[in-house]
């Protein structure tokens, strides 16, 4: 699993933090970083799924293995 | 299961878009039936009206959310229907058009419509931004440049204003109140936001509210202010709130008080009708309090947590159903600035305003009996985002039982 950010269009509103932190961090800058390795845990693929879904800009895609 | 169910989902924007995505998932052998108000094919994020997409650095096909996945069941969509009422007890609901849909299981996602002023009624000019096709309207306003007059300094009002700014034009903004967002933030960075809209040219009037419109050949021109001061304008902008789409409910037999009551399974007060999204008052555990919040990640998460409990009752497996505790979330954009709202911090008590040095803006933290209910900041995602885990983990902490808040 992989996530291209759009960076165009990300404006680190850090939607995608909150429901998965472990994966998605917006520093103070608002730059939004994404870990590299997203562990097959079924739970956090779940919300980092969702987390996709959720962008209200619509900046996340997702690259299933 | 013998006959086949029919689920209606009422209500064409994100928490109904969730909603739909959700059950055509858990419910393929149920007829699933999509109400929608909207007539545009596909759901829109709201979000990006006021500030992307009015400041044209996003055209519709930017801001348009995926198709649902109809996978195996059958989904039929009823595009510019609205829903005229409701026989809760009887298992139908009337559209405006006269048409009866009966059901099974309903999910009601009406939203909220704007406050309209009874005195802007019939007048060219003047709009409110809830629907795409009023920022449509809006931005086909601007391209006179005119004087712009927005009416309240609440969310819309400010990120209205600050995208009219940052296109150029001229703005006044009249609030009612002393303190712009004065709801979202309990005021508590008001000093920061009056100075940055100065600074960055719109003209305030403060504690101060509109008379009447005056109209020139149907169009208006300008407003007179309470104490007789004129401005010009040649469109204005409504921000005046919203209220919860409930008029159809009336006489439906269904517990409605500033939006429909919904336990913390986001279940009414009928079994099988569910609410999510800004028409559903809800009781969040995380709070313990009930409250309804119009902002974009309560709508996503709620619809779809109100499609699970849903389809654990239709699908005789009730145990299934979990109590949906959030922490609400909201941001804003304004000229470059990011401004961030966690938790809830109405009936809080103390306050506690931080303005670091070096930090790039304030921070507040909300606190009701001794504990952290809200946060908000501007330019400090990591700070906020990390309040709002620390308010979700210490209710968690408090109440074990309680279910993750997707």
């Amino acid at each position: 699993m992989k996530i291209i950010v759009d960076r165009q269009r990300c404006d680190g509103n850090g939607v995608c933090m909150g429901i998965a932190p472990e994966v998605f961090d917006v520093d103070d800058d608002l730059y939004l970083h994404v870990a590299e390795n997203i562990p097959n845990d079924p739970e956090l693929r779940a919300r980092v799924r969702q987390s996709v879904t959720s962008c209200p800009i619509l900046a996340l895609k997702l690259v299933e293995d | 299961m013998t006959a086949r169910q029919r689920i209606v989902v009422a209500g064409g924007s994100l928490a109904g878009h969730s909603a739909v995505s959700e059950l055509t998932g858990l419910m393929p052998d149920a007829e699933i039936v999509w109400i929608t108000g909207e007539h545009h094919e596909r759901v829109y994020s709201k979000p990006a009206l006021s500030k992307e997409f009015m400041q044209a650095r996003n055209e519709v096909a930017d801001i348009l959310l995926p198709d649902v996945e109809t996978g195996q069941g059958t989904l039929t969509i009823l595009r510019g229907a609205r829903c005229a009422s409701l026989d809760a007890a009887g298992r139908r609901l009337t559209l405006t058009d006269g048409e009866t849909v009966a059901f099974d299981q309903l999910l009601i996602a009406t939203g909220a419509d704007p406050r309209m002023p009874p005195m802007v009624e019939g007048m060219g000019g003047v709009f409110p931004l809830r629907t795409l096709d009023d920022a449509t309207a809006i931005r086909a306003a601007i391209a006179h440049k005119p004087k712009v007059l927005v009416l309240g300094g609440g969310l819309i009002g400010c990120e209205l204003a600050a995208s009219m700014r940052t296109l150029g034009l001229e703005v006044t903004i009249v609030e009612r109140l002393e303190t712009l967002l004065d709801r979202p933030f309990a005021g508590a960075l008001n000093a920061y936001f009056l100075d940055m809209h100065r600074r960055n040219g719109v003209e305030l009037v403060m504690g101060a509210t509109v008379e009447r419109l005056e109209a020139r050949d149907g169009q208006v021109a300008g407003a007179v202010l309470s104490d007789g001061t004129t401005i010009e304008a040649g469109l204005v902008l409504v921000g005046a709130g919203s209220a919860p789409a409930t008029q159809w409910l009336e006489g439906s037999g269904l517990q409605v008080a500033d939006g429909v009551l919904c336990d913390a399974f986001l279940a009414s007060s009928h079994a099988g009708i569910y609410a999510a999204g800004d028409v559903a008052r809800w009781f969040n555990p995380v709070f313990d309090m009930p409250m309804r919040v119009e902002h974009w990640t309560n709508a996503s998460a709620q619809g779809r947590a109100a499609a699970r409990n849903l389809a654990a009752l239709a699908s005789g497996r009730p145990e299934m159903a979990k109590e949906f505790g959030d922490v609400p979330y909201f941001w804003s954009d304004q000229y470059g600035h990011k401004i961030q709202m966690v938790g809830w911090h109405h009936g809080h008590d103390r306050v506690e305003l931080e303005q670091p040095e070096e930090a790039p803006g304030p921070l507040a933290r909300f606190y009701r009996e001794g504990r952290l209910v809200a946060a908000a900041g501007v330019n400090v995602p990591r700070v906020v985002m990390r309040l709002r885990r620390q308010i979700e983990e210490e209710a968690r902490m408090r109440s074990p039982a309680l279910a993750h808040a997707s």
